[in-house]
């Protein structure tokens, strides 16, 4: 993964933004929005995964905690629609910079573990000792149809398309974080870490900050799920929330600026697909992932890439050597 | 808070070392395979799954519970070897993250097998007849069970320590931990030892599993929280220690015997607080060497 994989010009996101709009025409308004929140949950995600290369197992904790932040704020304080969100942000940052405080310091897989352990803790305080705040099993209900400028987003069109416009504000933002300094940092990290400590830079610091900012998103995707399910499962914080977006990340192909929305796209469309046929959909996306771990770890955008990479240098040597 | 009589505090000592020989078990084959492979097994709470219906299996066709255990070490453990040797082997030397995330997709995938196999609900797992007593000493009553528990941990970890300690391929498997390039030069295979070294810790896995299922019954969804348990006993404990297993498995079991018997709502919490506690005041686990975290 030698060659810079982010798209110079803006124009891959413009695409993307062109794509979208015509989402709904092609599939399902529902799964097209389920696709929105959850793409947004996975660039946060590739940030630190893909660009930084540091593995979180607990982004359940942040996803949840916005989910929950959001859903209180909208049922217990009547919060308008930004204020909800901006809550729904904060809190999971805020916890962000606890976990971070405490365990970014460690190597990978000790991150790793320590991150899904504390997502557990949380998972079981909103299960049990938390449930006169949360209803414990049966999650948060009654939250009420929220609007914007009077526009309710009760209706699947106009939810979607605020959804897609917070989308796009964020695929551009993403875009903008990882051609910033701090964007070349945070790969240069990935690359070799000793390297960069060499040169001077704090790598823990930029790792806090990584792990931060993915936060932000994924709380912002808990919060924006709470507006479109108007109602927060359990299952928000549960492990295989965190691990689902291990597996859609690894997927689309970490390190890659489409590779979220490709991988929540495939694996949403298989989910559902599989689910038709057999109610253990588990077994076959599991088996899915362990193929991929084997035989494409650079997931569909980063094998897509390395061909592409491939052939035109193949194409370039032909050029030398006419 | 009322006095509480001392033996029903003695009880709860009791019943946490019980539980805590459970994760001592667990534990020490997620730190043999870690210390020796490198590898962080996310798929050690489901072969303790799997350890737990393959005694549920040998026991209803055998009707001998020891034979059971037995053979849930042995069967789990070849699973083990056949899966390391087939997926795990193509992803040494590449990315460390590699096999963290194929343990992980095994562990979504393999609960849904089991579900497919034997159904979505658990089965249960009776006590020996020999271990159904209970033992009176002075004022405390004892489950029969749970004795045996402590016992045979307490046998399993010598003999794993004297094979580890005394036995040729147990000095082989220490070598390998401290610097298998050196053992291959000597002219081992150490492909052999990894592979080896896998089936055991897995093997462990089982018998913890195995151990603990006449108590919780076989479920298949039993793995995550026993992979959480081993994670929170890892961290507690220090990566790669055999010792920080053991003190950091009976530990948490007294903190979860304890709460669950003061504040039962918070007896799942318990453990992830004293985590973050001890990550807090000795960020390397109790026995973790410096630096390997």
């Amino acid at each position: 993964m030698a060659h810079d994989s982010t798209p110079q010009k803006p124009i891959v996101v413009y695409g993307t933004i062109f794509v979208l709009l015509f989402l709904p025409l092609i599939i399902s308004t529902p799964l097209a929005t389920e696709i929105l929140i959850w793409t947004i949950f996975g660039m946060g995600f590739n940030l630190l995964l893909g660009y930084t290369g540091v593995l979180s197992f607990g982004h359940a904790a942040y996803f949840g905690l916005g989910a929950y932040s959001a859903g209180l704020a909208f049922r217990n304080l009547e919060a308008s629609l930004p204020v909800g969100i901006a809550l729904g942000v904060l809190a999971p940052m805020l916890l962000a910079c606890l976990i971070g405080a405490l365990a970014i310091r460690k190597r990978g897989v000790y991150f790793a573990m320590i991150s899904l352990a504390f997502a557990q803790m949380l998972y079981f305080l909103a299960l049990s000792p938390l449930k006169h705040i949360t209803r414990g099993e049966d999650g948060l209900t009654q939250i009420p149809t929220m609007a914007i400028f009077s526009l309710s987003l009760g209706k699947p069109l106009p939810l979607y398309y605020f959804i897609m416009m917070t989308t796009s504000v964020m695929l551009f933002a993403t875009w903008r974080i990882l051609q910033s300094p701090f964007g070349k940092l945070l790969q240069a990290f990935r690359e070799n870490e000793e390297r960069a400590k060499a040169c001077g830079y704090n790598t823990t610091l930029v790792k806090f900050f990584s792990l931060v900012i993915s936060a932000f998103y994924a709380g912002l995707a808990g919060a924006l799920n709470t507006v479109y399910l108007g109602y927060v499962p359990l299952t928000t914080l549960f492990w295989l929330t965190s691990g689902t977006m291990v597996m859609m990340t690894i997927l689309g192909g970490k390190g890659t600026f489409l590779g979220p929305l490709v991988g929540v796209g495939v694996f949403l469309f298989l989910q559902n697909t599989i689910s038709l046929f057999t109610p253990r959909w588990e077994l076959f996306v599991g088996a899915i992932f362990v193929a991929i771990i084997l035989l494409f770890p650079a997931g569909i955008m980063g094998t897509l890439e390395e061909k592409i990479a491939a052939f035109r240098l193949k194409r370039e040597a032909k050029l030398v050597k006419e | 808070m009322a006095e509480i009589p001392w033996n029903i505090i003695a009880m709860q000592v009791f019943f946490g070392i019980a539980l805590g020989c459970i994760f001592v078990l667990l534990s020490s084959g997620m730190s043999i395979i870690f210390g020796l492979l490198d590898v962080v097994n996310f798929a050690h709470g489901t072969f303790a799954m799997l350890g737990a219906y393959a005694v549920f299996v040998v026991v209803s066709l055998t009707g001998n519970f020891f034979v059971g255990l037995l053979s849930a070490v042995v069967i789990v453990g070849c699973v083990g070897m056949i899966l390391e040797f087939f997926l795990l082997k193509p992803l040494y030397g590449k990315d460390p993250l590699l096999p963290l995330l194929l343990t992980f997709g095994l562990s979504v995938a393999i609960p849904d097998l089991i579900k497919i196999i034997f159904g979505l609900i658990g089965k249960p797992v009776s006590y020996p007849d020999t271990l159904s007593h209970a033992v009176t000493l002075g004022p405390m009553i004892l489950p029969g069970y749970r004795i045996f528990i402590i016992l045979f941990t307490l046998v399993t970890i010598i003999s794993l320590w004297l094979f580890l300690k005394k036995s040729d391929l147990g000095m082989i498997i220490r070598a390998s931990t401290r610097d298998s390039l050196m053992v291959q030069t000597l002219g081992i295979n150490v492909s052999r030892i990894w592979t080896i070294g896998f089936g055991l810790g897995v093997g462990l896995a089982a018998l913890a599993g195995a151990i603990a299922a006449p108590m919780m019954s076989a479920t298949p969804d039993m793995g995550v929280d026993m992979t959480m348990t081993a994670f929170v006993v890892t961290v507690v404990g220090g990566l790669g220690s055999l010792g920080g297993a053991i003190v950091g498995g009976l530990l948490i079991g007294l903190v979860v015997a304890f709460t669950a018997f003061f504040a039962g709502e918070y007896s799942s919490v318990s453990m992830f607080f004293c985590m973050a506690l001890i990550l807090l005041v000795r960020p390397r686990g109790l026995f973790g060497e410096q630096g390997r975290e």
